[in-house]
Parts: structure tokens; C-alpha cells; sequence
């Protein structure tokens, strides 16, 4: 958890409740125009074992808005910068599109945008949040896998969640410090 | 009754979750007579039958977006993938753009874009033909569900036909016949408050229906209820249960029997319940006395200690266990029977109207608008539904025998067909049949948004506006949480479209009918909202597009004085009206034929982002699912040689389709599956036109024999390697 910000958004995700329908998915393109064939957020599907021991398991993922991001260490324009929320940015205007960042990224959460030529990821729907509004994925999703707050803030639900349940973040060996965060 | 409004319950819990970062859901947690209007555009999704709420973002006339409306206690504040496509329908540009005559010969896809009065000119002159030849009862009206249906089957029986067929034969008849026959109502499930659900053919995490999938997910992931799921495939579902039994398909029936035997035997009934509401329990009693977990084992294939452990779990779970009983009941020939069984399983444990079991559905009162009447048709139905399914919805008609008595043209020739949003080549079973019943149509009429397959092979193609282009009349959804929603126009039509009443209003014009359609929407939509509990009830509506009761209201049929509404005013374990009617008055077994060797059980189901035909073509869905396959059980594919992406060949003795093969452990040796939506003839379906293969090829007519429901469960196909 980050030390002492005014503002500090984070995603908790009860992978647990997750059912695989995309909605989030279809919601992100929606709200944010992403092009077909690119996502800014997708659902990790695990499916193991023979018939009839069966197991299958869904864990959506998307830009983990690190607490000491690689993508923006690398970027040699400063195209990718973070904002004092954590919510981490491209700045479309600065982008050349040199792809170091998403080389950088342990996540594989960014991609090249064809269609607006520079590099395009989740940004935490920053326009949504900024208007008081939650990101498209969290406000969508039907099985309420999603929560979104600050957790600067001891009243928001993310706050808790992380308080009451156990959770993990995936590859912490990296040191980047993601901040989706997934109940166990 | 309570008429408080869903707001308190926001702010009790439910969306709290998520609406810290919200200060409009906050606003409106604090409760009161009227809450601020919210942000968006209210109105209601179209993409399936849950009328979820919508508020749409509107940028200079396009639609920018669609948000989940929280009002709607139904919807519980989400928007599932089909919705947040919906967006893509109305900027298709494979959309049906103006009105179509065909110009060259039925599926050659030569077609004349032509004027509205032309359109109607031309059908209503076709339908003239048709009428003076062979009466109005020459012309079929078929349709599935939405909030226009009403104007184009009104049209229909103004016409005076008596043959009006809506979709209920090919998805839900069965069991809602067997509930009605047992209750005297169909109830809904309180999942939420449920500690114990058994789910069986109801794959309710991918075929998602509101509330039931969120209030599954919070009373199972949440309150910890107990899940046992029976499926011959490995869903999304089965990976979430406690329990996943991949029963043998079509024996759900010896489940339940043997269930309720080892209820019954080890008393652990609700006697009370039992004595007090329910006709026959001594009768119920010796008919499933063979039945024991041991028989069942030998059908189902689950183990009888299994069997007789989830019976005592079950009956011990009491009133806050229930045997959900799905939506789609269209698999076998003796699905009223299996259905009934269920429901006399919920009734003996006495979960009837209580908290966390079936609780009766409530409506939001509506008013109606009163309409000039027309004279009731002077021919009897062509599917002869009275004679042949005389417990069954005559208004809603039988799909099947109704196309074999139009194919035999017994008792009459029916030789024009009108079509409202439907398509009969891919919804129903067998397509080589419907192909021949409408190659021997004088005249065919499709209304619909885009070019399915069935307007493909139209006379007349009438283009409807968009969901979100149009005003449909208020729609009451009945329920535990029950709401009345309206459906408002967001945008203008973006092409020459218009809505289902205006082509009723055109058509009706034609045919001397007009007197039956001297009204607007407005007028319309203004009478329904007058009866609405809520004051200035139109305005109420555009504003906040939905009316619904805050909290579920358990027991108010559990008083002394209260009547079922069956014969005998109590749940009717046995029945006499079925008896009268020919069938067994208690649900008797008979085992399903089995495949022969070399030969698969065709099973259908769905996906959450394809559960409909008519969804396949939206670009933002279609990616997800760009082609189907054929599931095949790993092991039986190695027998045949099949590898995951071989193309195969598939064959019944309705038809032939070639696919490729997914070889997976996620589903029975005897059975295989294929994803609905795909293959279509439609060139102008462009995503999946000859992508894959259409499930309704392959499979063969078979319906139960109470309901006159479909059974597209009852198809064995023979796979090999092309």
C-alpha cells in the first residue's frame, strides 16, 4: 500500500465472483474506443484437469497503475507519466511510439493503437474518476468482482476489503508495485 | 402493499459497494419521495428478454455510450457485454437502412430499395390476395417477445387470423405450464436468500437473466449458499458450484424422483406445509416409492450416496432450499413432466412464498389503453393447439406442429406469413422445414433491425428502428423485485426505419383496419403511466425510466384464506386436470433413448456474450466468438482421429453442417455442442455468413407432449473427419 498521498486510486478484484461474460471488456471498448482486437482490460482464463475433475478459474487484469511503474521509467519522452493519484497516463501528444514502454511493462497490459498511432492502455477510466464517476469496468460488471477507491482514503470500500480479506498482487518480485489487487 | 422505491434499498446496501467513488449514487442514497434525475438518457436494453435499465450518453445525436441504470432493482445496477454492444447495433453497417422488395428469386439476394407507401402497398395487396383466397386465417403472425410485439399481433388478429405464434413453444412453455398446473402461478427463485440451490439445465453464469445470475453469485460467493449443479458439460457454471455432476442427458427426471423418495421415506418433508396447501402427497408417495437413489444411480449416472445426501441436505435446508427451474425448457419430449417433478420437490420442502424460496411474482400496477375491439377470428387455429395441447397457451401457439399442419396444409392452406423480429431458420429447429414451409408461402413479410436469415429469403423486408432510435410502450416486469420500465427514444432514427407501430399503422391503412391503430405512442405510453404508483407518472418515467418496489414482500399467499388458482385451490401434487387431459397426474419417468453406437446427443446452450442468434454480428461480441466448433469429449475424438480445429462433418436426419472440432474434456463422451448464432446464408450478416454452422440445421422436430413445447435435445448426430 502506498505511504501518506492525498489521493491514491487502486483496483480490488474478487476474482472468485468473476464469470467469464466480458462485460467489463465490452464496456472498456464502449467507453474508451478501443479498436477490435485490442483490449485495454481481458480476463485470464484457467481451465484444468480431465473429465469429469474439472477446474476452471477467471482472473480479469489490465494496467496495474504500479507504484513505481517500469513503463514510465523507460519511456524517453515522457509520453507515459503517472499522476499524483497513481493513476498511470499516456500522453498521446508526446508518444512516438517506440513501444520501450510496453517492452517494459511485466504485464503485458499495453499495446500499439493503430488507429491513433501511439501507445494505448487502461487508464483507470481517469476522466470517468475525475468527473466522480467509477471506471467503466467496475460500474458494469455483474457479478461485482470489481472494487474501485482510494486507498488514502480510510472510508473507501477498497480500504475494507483489503483490511477484512486476504489478497495477493500478481509478480510483486518485479518491483514495480501493482495496484490491482485480488482477494484470496 | 409496499410501495416504497428501490432508492432506500441503494442505500442499504447493494451498489454501496461501488458508489464511494459516485457522488451521484450517493445523492441518491439518502432516499425520499423522488430522487435527482439521474445522468444519461433512462431507457430500457432490447438485446434479450431482462429489460435491464439503461442511461444512454448522447454526443451530438450518436449514442456515446451506455451506462447501467441503478434504479432498476431488476438489472441490480449492471449492464452485461450484449448490452454495452448495443450501441454497435445501431451503427451496424450491415443495418437494414430502408425498405427492401425482392427482385429476383427467394434467396438470390437481388433486392429494390423502395418508398414506405410502396412497402405497404406491396405487402397489403399480397395479404388482400391471400385473404380473399383462403380467409385470414390463409396468414400466419409470429413473433418473438418485445415491447412492440403487441401492435404487430394486434394486427395480426384485427386481420383476423387466428393463427398469432409467439416464441414462448420454442423456449420456456414446458415449464411454465408445470408450474402453473402445480401452483397456479409461476414463481420466481430468491437466489440471493437461498442457502441451498440445486440448478440443473440452467446454465445461469453464461445465459445471464436478472436478477437471477447476480443474486446466484451474492448468495453463493457472498452468504455462502450451497451450489450442486447438474450439466452434462463443464460451464462456466459447473466451475463455480460446490457440486458439478455431469448427469446423463434427459434423466434429470430419476434425479428429482429419487430426491423426493428420500425426502419422503426419512419424513424430513415440510409436514405442516404438506398437510395444510398440498393435494395428493399420499398418491405422491407410492408413485415414488421404486424410486430409490440406487434406480436413480442407474440412469442419472450419479452416484446414489450422492443422491441421497443432496436429498438430506436439501429437505434440511427447508424453506431456503429450491430446485431452480431455468428459463429455456425446450429439450425433451417429457419436459412439462421433469419440470413438475421440480416443483413438487419445492413444494413438499414448503418453501412456497418465503424468504430464500419461490416466492410468487409481484407486479407494478399499469394502466391500459383502451383500443377500439375487433371481432374474434371465425377459424379455428392451424396448429389445432385446443385439440392436441388443450392445457397450453392458445394465444401463444405451438412452433412445430404448427409448421408440420402448415406443411401438410391440414386443416387449411396458410400461404402468407408476416414475421416481427424473429427468425424462424435459425430459432427453429429443423431449417431444411422451415425452408419448405416458406418456399410455400405466396408471400412473406420480415420487420425487423437487420437482415437475418428469414428476411434473407423474404418478400417484403420492413426496417425497424433501432431500440434506442424509438419509444416503446411501458413494460411491467413481474417479480420478487419487480419494476415497470419504458423504453425512450435516445437518438433520431439514423436511417429510413420506423418503429413496429407506425408499419402496423401503414399496413392496417391498407387493409381497412386503421380504426383498430387510430392512436400514437404518446397516447399510448400516457394511459399505461397514469396507473403507475408513482405521481406525474410520465414524466417520472422519461426522467428516471423505471418504477420498482424497494423491498421483496415474503408469505401474503400463506394465509388461511388464500386459493391457488388450480382446481382444487391448493398445490396440486397430483393432478386432476392432467389426468383429464390424458397425462400422467404425477411426473411418471420413462428413460430418454440413448445414442446408438457411434452416435452423439446433440445439446444446446449458450455463451454470455452469444445468447441469441441475432447477436453474432455485433463486431464488439463477435471477437469474443469469432466462429463456433463442435465440442467433442477429448477421448472420443482420439477414438475418431480428431484433432481440436479439424473440420468435421456433422449429421442428423434433418441436415448436415461442416465445422471445425474442439476436442475438450469439458464435456460428456455421448454428447456434443455447438454455440448458436453462426452460419448464417445472410451475406448481409457479414461476421458470420457461412462462419461455423447453424445448431438449427442439425436439429430434428420433436416436442413434449403436454406443452407442444420444442425438444431440441432429442437429436443424436453422427461426426467424422472430413
Amino acid at each position: 500500500m502506498p505511504k501518506n498521498p492525498t489521493r491514491r486510486y487502486i483496483m480490488v478484484l474478487d476474482s472468485r465472483k468473476c464469470i467469464d461474460c466480458k462485460a467489463c471488456v465490452v464496456a472498456c471498448k464502449a467507453e474508451n474506443r478501443v479498436p477490435l482486437g485490442r483490449f485495454r482490460n481481458w480476463i485470464n482464463a484457467e481451465r484444468e484437469g480431465a473429465f469429469p475433475r474439472l477446474r476452471a478459474s477467471f482472473d480479469p487484469e489490465q494496467c496495474h497503475h504500479c507504484e513505481n511503474p517500469s513503463c514510465v521509467r523507460v519511456c524517453p519522452t515522457g509520453a507515459s507519466w503517472q499522476r499524483e493519484d497513481g493513476i498511470v497516463m499516456v500522453r498521446e501528444a508526446d508518444c512516438i511510439g517506440c513501444k520501450y514502454c510496453m517492452v517494459a511493462c511485466p504485464y503485458g497490459a499495453r499495446f500499439f493503437n493503430e488507429e491513433t498511432k501511439v501507445v494505448d492502455k487502461c487508464t483507470f477510466c481517469a476522466h470517468r474518476v475525475d468527473r466522480g464517476e467509477v471506471p467503466a469496468c467496475v460500474e458494469t460488471c455483474p457479478s461485482r468482482v470489481r472494487t474501485f477507491g482510494d486507498a488514502a482514503d480510510p472510508k473507501s470500500p477498497v480500504h475494507a476489503l483489503l483490511e477484512g480479506r486476504r489478497y495477493r498482487v500478481l509478480k510483486p518480485q518485479t518491483g514495480n508495485g501493482p495496484q490491482l489487487y485480488y482477494l484470496l | 402493499m409496499d410501495r416504497r422505491l428501490f432508492l432506500q434499498m441503494v442505500g442499504a446496501g447493494g451498489l454501496a459497494a461501488t458508489s464511494v467513488a459516485c457522488p451521484r449514487f450517493l445523492s441518491k442514497a439518502k432516499g425520499g419521495p423522488e430522487p435527482p434525475a439521474p445522468f444519461g438518457i433512462p431507457t430500457s436494453c432490447e438485446l434479450c428478454p431482462n429489460k435491464c435499465s439503461v442511461l444512454a450518453m448522447v454526443e451530438d445525436g450518436r449514442v456515446r455510450k451506455l451506462n447501467p441504470n441503478p434504479e432498476n432493482p431488476k438489472s441490480r445496477g449492471m449492464l452485461c457485454a450484449r448490452g454495452n454492444a448495443a450501441i454497435q447495433q445501431v451503427y451496424d453497417p450491415d443495418r437494414l437502412k430502408q425498405p427492401l422488395i425482392r427482385a429476383g428469386a427467394r434467396g438470390e439476394g437481388k433486392w429494390r430499395p423502395v418508398s414506405w407507401d410502396e412497402a405497404f402497398d406491396y405487402a397489403a395487396a399480397r395479404l388482400r390476395v391471400t385473404r380473399d383466397k383462403y380467409g385470414p386465417e390463409g396468414t400466419l403472425w409470429s413473433s418473438t417477445e418485445g415491447f412492440q410485439e403487441v401492435f404487430f399481433k394486434n394486427l395480426g388478429m384485427a386481420f383476423g387470423s387466428p393463427n398469432i405464434l409467439r416464441h414462448p413453444s420454442l423456449c420456456l412453455a414446458s415449464v411454465n405450464l408445470a408450474y402453473s398446473v402445480t401452483f397456479g402461478t409461476v414463481p420466481s427463485f430468491d437466489l440471493l436468500n437461498a442457502k441451498y440451490v440445486i440448478m440443473a439445465g440452467a446454465n445461469r453464469f453464461e445465459s445471464i437473466i436478472t436478477p437471477d445470475t447476480m443474486d446466484l453469485i451474492g448468495g453463493v460467493m457472498e452468504r455462502k449458499a450451497k451450489f450442486v449443479y447438474l450439466d452434462p458439460r463443464f460451464t462456466v457454471t459447473a466451475s463455480k458450484a460446490d457440486e458439478w455432476y455431469p448427469i446423463r442427458p434427459g434423466t434429470d427426471m430419476a434425479f428429482i424422483l429419487a430426491m423426493i423418495q428420500v425426502i419422503i421415506s426419512e419424513e424430513r418433508h415440510d409436514k405442516v406445509f404438506v398437510d395444510q396447501w398440498t393435494l395428493g402427497f399420499e398418491q405422491l408417495a407410492e408413485h415414488v416409492k421404486g424410486c430409490t437413489p440406487e434406480w436413480a444411480e442407474g440412469e442419472t449416472g450419479i452416484p446414489a450416496r450422492d443422491i441421497r445426501r443432496i436429498a438430506r441436505e436439501f429437505a434440511d435446508a427447508g424453506h431456503r432450499a429450491v430446485f431452480y427451474a431455468g428459463r429455456r425448457s425446450s429439450w425433451y419430449q417429457n419436459d412439462f413432466q421433469m419440470r413438475r417433478a421440480q416443483a413438487i420437490l419445492n413444494a413438499i420442502v414448503g418453501n412456497w412464498d418465503r424468504e430464500g424460496g419461490m416466492v410468487p411474482n409481484r407486479k407494478v400496477a399499469k394502466g391500459e389503453f383502451l383500443f377500439l375491439p375487433w371481432d374474434d377470428p371465425k377459424a379455428s387455429r392451424v396448429d389445432e393447439i385446443e385439440k392436441a395441447f388443450p392445457l397450453a397457451s392458445a394465444k401463444d401457439g405451438a412452433y412445430l406442429p404448427l409448421r408440420e399442419n402448415v406443411l401438410k396444409g391440414k386443416p387449411y392452406p396458410v400461404k402468407a406469413w408476416m414475421i416481427y423480429k424473429q427468425d424462424p431458420l435459425n430459432a427453429v429447429p429443423d431449417q431444411g422445414k422451415t425452408l419448405r414451409m416458406m418456399e410455400g408461402m405466396d408471400f412473406i413479410g420480415v420487420v425487423d433491425i437487420a437482415m437475418s436469415d428469414t428476411a434473407w429469403y423474404a418478400d417484403v423486408v420492413f426496417p425497424e428502428s433501432h431500440y434506442l432510435e424509438r419509444t416503446d410502450p411501458i413494460e411491467v416486469m413481474p417479480g420478487i423485485w419487480p419494476a415497470a420500465v419504458l423504453r425512450q427514444q435516445v437518438v433520431k432514427p439514423i436511417h429510413d426505419t420506423r418503429p413496429c407501430l407506425e408499419i402496423a399503422q401503414g399496413l392496417a391503412k391498407r387493409l381497412g383496419l386503421s380504426d383498430y391503430f387510430d392512436y400514437t405512442i404518446d397516447q399510448w405510453i400516457e394511459a399505461e403511466a397514469k396507473e403507475l404508483p408513482v405521481e406525474n407518472g410520465l414524466e417520472y418515467m422519461k426522467k428516471h425510466g423505471v418504477v420498482a418496489f424497494s423491498e421483496p414482500k415474503y408469505g401474503t399467499t400463506r394465509n388461511a384464506v388464500y386459493r391457488f388458482v388450480t382446481k382444487s385451490g391448493k398445490i396440486e401434487l397430483f393432478s386432476e386436470r392432467l389426468q383429464e387431459a390424458g397425462h400422467d397426474p404425477l411426473p411418471a419417468y420413462a428413460a430418454p433413448a440413448q445414442p446408438p453406437a457411434g452416435r452423439y446427443r446433440m445439446i444446446l446452450g449458450r455463451k454470455a456474450t452469444m445468447t441469441h442468434a441475432a447477436l453474432a454480428n455485433l463486431p464488439w461480441l463477435h471477437e469474443h466468438n469469432p466462429e463456433n466448433d463442435l465440442w467433442l469429449n477429448a477421448g472420443e475424438a482420439a477414438r475418431l482421429g480428431i484433432r481440436t480445429g479439424d473440420l468435421v462433418e456433422v449429421s442428423s436426419t434433418a441436415g448436415t453442417v461442416r465445422l471445425k472440432a474442439r476436442a475438450t474434456e469439458e464435456i460428456r463422451p455421448d454428447c456434443v455442442f455447438m454455440l448458436h448464432g453462426f452460419g448464417k446464408k445472410s451475406p448481409w450478416l457479414r461476421s458470420v455468413h457461412n462462419v461455423g454452422a447453424a445448431d438449427a440445421v442439425l436439429l430434428e422436430t420433436a416436442w413434449d407432449k403436454v406443452s407442444g413445447n420444442a425438444a431440441m435435445h432429442e437429436t443424436f448426430v453422427k461426426v467424422v473427419k472430413v
